[in-house]
């Protein structure tokens, strides 16, 4: 029995491939599995190739995974195009179309496979169905027969769909499902691969992607305004807002571009309300000049990032975790912006409350670093608690404040009363230019040091925030890694496998990126002899910002690749058993 | 809107004087600047509106005329170079109940922030936008400015503008803007009226003010002449709620110094803050009807 099964597919635009992991996934998600399905595309807006990895397992998932279990061909050209996010290995069964023509021993692939099955596919769709359309439910057909997927939910997921579309239509859909079943049982695969139950009671769960939980939380945290422009992969956070903000008193602007949709936010803020703009890399670099503007009059503001492959256009539909530099550092100036990176779907809510609490509290944009998987892949979750959360809003002037208003007023924590339009007393200039208290312009050299002093010492208790970090595994530990966004799922699994494996490694994810929190980076460094970071970026952008402001251990490596890359958790496990035989050898 | 005159009634006292929308702060203008005079007609024009300066959101770009917020007691918010219509509509959209006005320079509007104009005009929020055009770039003494006119020499054009001005007057009303209007410092009464009628306009609306640059400006443009050069629409007969007639006056932005109010939308229509307050009232939950 298998606790674990990842099914990866590929095929042509029109081959419902996509679909059928859909519908895979609700199946698991109705029978109480746990799964995490990410779909991968070229960049054309239909057709050309497509590709999704299906991972169901009995406890909750952590990341799409590494090699398959299963690999399922409709076409070679298509599945060889995703190369490394779509991994086989000697343990994996590989499912491909018959009408390719390629024989069982003559596949283009670099490894021997557990087992190959070549299937007529195309010809069960069209006997069964009467069309090649029905292809994906040969297939769904196929995959619930051999590894007991949930034969039932399927099915009733396949009337759902067709079920609109005519008696006919239907029953050549179901037809072509039973023929994937027949032949499944009909040319059974060596024991062991059927999945195990999966627990009950996990009817209450649900499946969705990080972009539709970051625009839940968001409405959840208050906000009542968001400004922004159509943009691969962050578009949908937009098209999920605009449904229900209205409803909660908000509004919503599709701006007529990047930089008007982050300025209407910031107006926004300054008239009061919780805002939100959201985009995705090149967006952030147009924004950049309207986030210093935040900064200096020191507005809330959240802006998430859904990072894509870069630099410019990059690759628009492919996850990437290069967009850290151009977020610590997005506009010029001595200036700070907070970063928040969720790890994995289900966290990406708690981050967006973190981050307009943090926007509130301190007065000042929050950037999240979401990444095109997170926001895309679609995850089976528990229902969100939210009764933990706390919401915070900005500091604002009392009567006695009001008398003789001081909106920049020097205080020890460097926050000041803030007002807004509407507000008697309250009228103050709010501006781009150097400011005093009171906010009048100044060139004045000692003034500005003053505020660029005031702007920067509020967050200082920010990176005392300790529960923004989350620690694995023994603090004696000799081997450190450090992980973050999405990668850290991956990280997460491998660390808990090399434990297993007594490895002595312990794992260090930061959910807040920047500002670098020196003092938690300096304590997981005091037992180490190793320490390597793990990102999605070809420069390593994490491991050069914390060199940028710790002691980091003599051994400080970097274990980098570029976005659409994905790690899996085994090779990350070789990466640490390395290490450690490195250590042994040199202390020998 | 009704003005106490129009209704026959003695005109009530007003709640304010100018001093009460005038700040402490001095202005940074040379003497002489075309903006001393914009900023005086708006106290003007604000005492004949009646609404409180913290019922005010003033916002700006980046230029010697985009300073102005700082010198009312309204709730000011001097942001970047281009981007004061993008900020304002959002503090518009976040609170409809504020006055919201807007101002800048020629090449803050119709330059680096051009290509938000179309877009303010045709959500149609209802926002008052002053430009003061004064055809150059003052705060960096001197450049070619998006409305200078072809041939000028300025301090990037030495030998001579070898481009077209832009007609502002023109495509704001090309572009659907309920109310067009342009007015000069020099006349300070008719400069006043057109803030206030473009305040009560229930919609976008738009100010032209020829504001001459005493330092880096045509000496053609300054106030002594523009006394001898403007025309005044009303006392031309000119109807302003015909916008092809009015376009075609526009044609002479830069040629005849026309003031007064171009085009006025005799029958606007809703605002983009009044739909969303429609729409906010149409989804949000109503409480149950009866009790128990």
């Amino acid at each position: 029995m298998l606790n674990d099964l990842i099914i990866g597919m590929a095929g042509s635009g029109g081959d419902g491939i996509v679909s059928a992991g859909e519908s895979l996934m609700g199946a698991s998600a109705r029978e109480g599995y746990y799964a995490i399905l990410t779909k991968s595309f070229g960049s054309q807006i239909r057709g050309g190739e497509s590709s999704c990895r299906l991972r169901v397992a009995t406890t909750p998932v952590l990341n799409p995974g590494g090699a398959l279990t299963a690999a399922v061909a409709l076409n070679w050209e298509d599945f060889l195009r995703f190369g490394g996010e779509l991994p086989v290995d000697s343990n994996t069964i590989v499912i491909y179309e018959q009408k390719t023509g390629v024989a069982p021993d003559a596949i283009p692939l670099r490894v021997k496979p557990a087992v190959v099955r070549c299937v007529p596919i195309e010809e069960l769709a069209k006997k069964n169905a009467g069309t090649l359309q029905a292809k994906n439910n040969v297939v769904l057909g196929l995959l619930a027969g051999w590894f007991g997927l949930g034969r039932q939910a399927i099915l009733e997921g396949i009337r759902r769909k067709f079920g609109k579309k005519g008696a006919e239509v239907l029953a050549g859909n179901e037809r072509a499902y039973a023929a994937g079943l027949a032949y499944a049982d009909e040319h059974p695969l060596p024991d062991g691969q059927q999945l195990a139950p999966a627990a009950p009671g996990g009817g209450k769960r649900r499946v969705t992607d990080g972009n539709e939980l970051c625009a839940e939380a968001a409405l959840f945290s208050g906000c009542r305004f968001f400004g922004g422009y159509p943009i691969t992969p962050a578009t949908e956070i937009m098209q999920h807002l605009q449904r229900d903000i209205w409803k909660h008193g908000g509004a919503l602007l599709q701006a007529e571009d990047e930089i008007a949709g982050i300025a209407a936010a910031v107006g926004a803020s300054f008239a009061g309300a919780k805002a939100m703009t959201a985009t995705s890399g090149p967006g952030l670099s147009l924004k950049a000049e309207v986030l210093g503007l935040a900064s200096i009059t020191e507005l809330p503001l959240v802006c998430v990032n859904v990072q894509r492959g870069g630099p410019s256009t990059g690759l628009p539909t492919k996850t990437e975790q290069a967009d850290l530099f151009a977020a610590a550092f997005s506009s010029h100036g001595d200036s700070v912006r907070p970063i928040l990176a969720p790890i994995s779907v289900e966290d990406i809510f708690g981050i967006t409350v973190e981050a307009f609490n943090i926007a509130e509290q301190y007065q000042t944009p929050v950037i999240v670093l979401s990444d095109q998987e997170i926001a895309q892949r679609k995850d089976v979750i528990d229902p969100v608690d939210t009764s933990g959360f706390k919401l915070v809003d900005r500091l604002k002037p009392t009567k006695e404040d009001l008398q003789n208003y001081t909106r920049f007023k020097f205080t020890d924590s460097g926050i000041s009363p803030l007002s807004h339009p509407g507000m008697k007393g309250g009228s103050y200039l709010a501006a781009g230019i150097e400011h005093n208290e009171r906010g009048d312009p100044t060139s004045n050299g000692e003034m500005h040091e003053k505020m660029n002093d005031k702007r920067l010492r509020k967050f200082t208790p920010l990176k005392q925030r300790r529960d923004l970090f989350r620690i694995e595994g023994d603090p004696a530990a000799t081997i450190g890694v450090i992980a973050w966004g999405g990668v850290a799922g991956v990280a997460l699994e491998a660390v808990r496998l090399a434990v297993a494996q007594g490895l002595p490694v312990k794992l260090l994810i930061p959910k807040l990126l920047y500002p670098v929190a020196e003092e938690i980076y300096q304590e997981f460094f005091q037992s180490l002899e190793h320490c390597v970071v793990i990102e999605q970026s070809q420069q390593g952008q994490l491991h050069r910002i914390i060199r940028m402001w710790t002691n980091v251990p003599a051994r400080f490596t970097s274990f980098a690749k570029s976005g659409a890359n994905p790690f899996s958790p085994a090779e990350v496990v070789a990466r640490l058993t390395a290490i450690a035989s490195s250590l042994s050898l040199s202390t020998r | 809107m009704i003005s106490p005159s129009e209704c026959g009634c003695p005109p009530p006292a007003p709640a304010f004087t100018p001093k009460d929308f005038r700040s402490e702060l001095k202005p940074i203008w040379c003497p002489g600047c075309g903006d001393y005079g914009v900023v005086t007609a708006l106290y003007r024009a604000l005492v004949a509106i009646g609404r409180p300066p913290h019922e005010i959101a003033f916002i700006s770009g980046i230029g010697c005329s985009s300073r102005i917020p700082g010198y009312t007691t309204a709730y000011g918010f001097n942001t970047v170079h281009g981007r004061a219509l993008p900020v304002a509509q959002g503090i518009k959209m976040a609170n409809p109940d504020l006055l919201v006005l807007v101002a800048g320079g020629d090449g803050d509007g119709f330059s680096i922030g051009g290509g938000h104009v179309p877009h303010a005009i045709r959500r149609n929020l209802d926002l008052t936008y002053i430009v003061m055009d004064n055809h150059i770039y003052g705060l960096t003494k001197g450049q070619l400015s998006p409305t200078t006119p072809r041939g000028s020499v300025t301090a990037s054009s030495t030998h001579g503008s070898m481009e077209d001005p832009v007609n502002p007057l023109l495509y704001t009303l090309a572009y659907g803007a309920g109310f067009v209007a342009q007015g000069v410092p020099a006349d300070m009464e008719g400069l006043t009226r057109i803030i206030e009628e473009a305040i009560r306009y229930p919609g976008f609306s738009f100010v032209n003010v020829q504001s001459p640059c005493v330092t880096f400006g045509d000496p053609e443009d300054q106030l002594k002449v523009q006394k001898t050069k403007l025309k005044k629409l009303a006392e031309m007969g000119h109807d302003s709620s015909d916008r092809l007639r009015a376009m075609d006056l526009a044609q002479e932005y830069s040629r005849s110094l026309y003031t007064g109010v171009f085009y006025r939308n005799p029958n606007p229509p809703p605002t983009y803050d009044s739909q969303i307050r429609a729409r906010q009232k149409t989804l949000q939950p109503h409480p149950p009807e009866g009790g128990e």
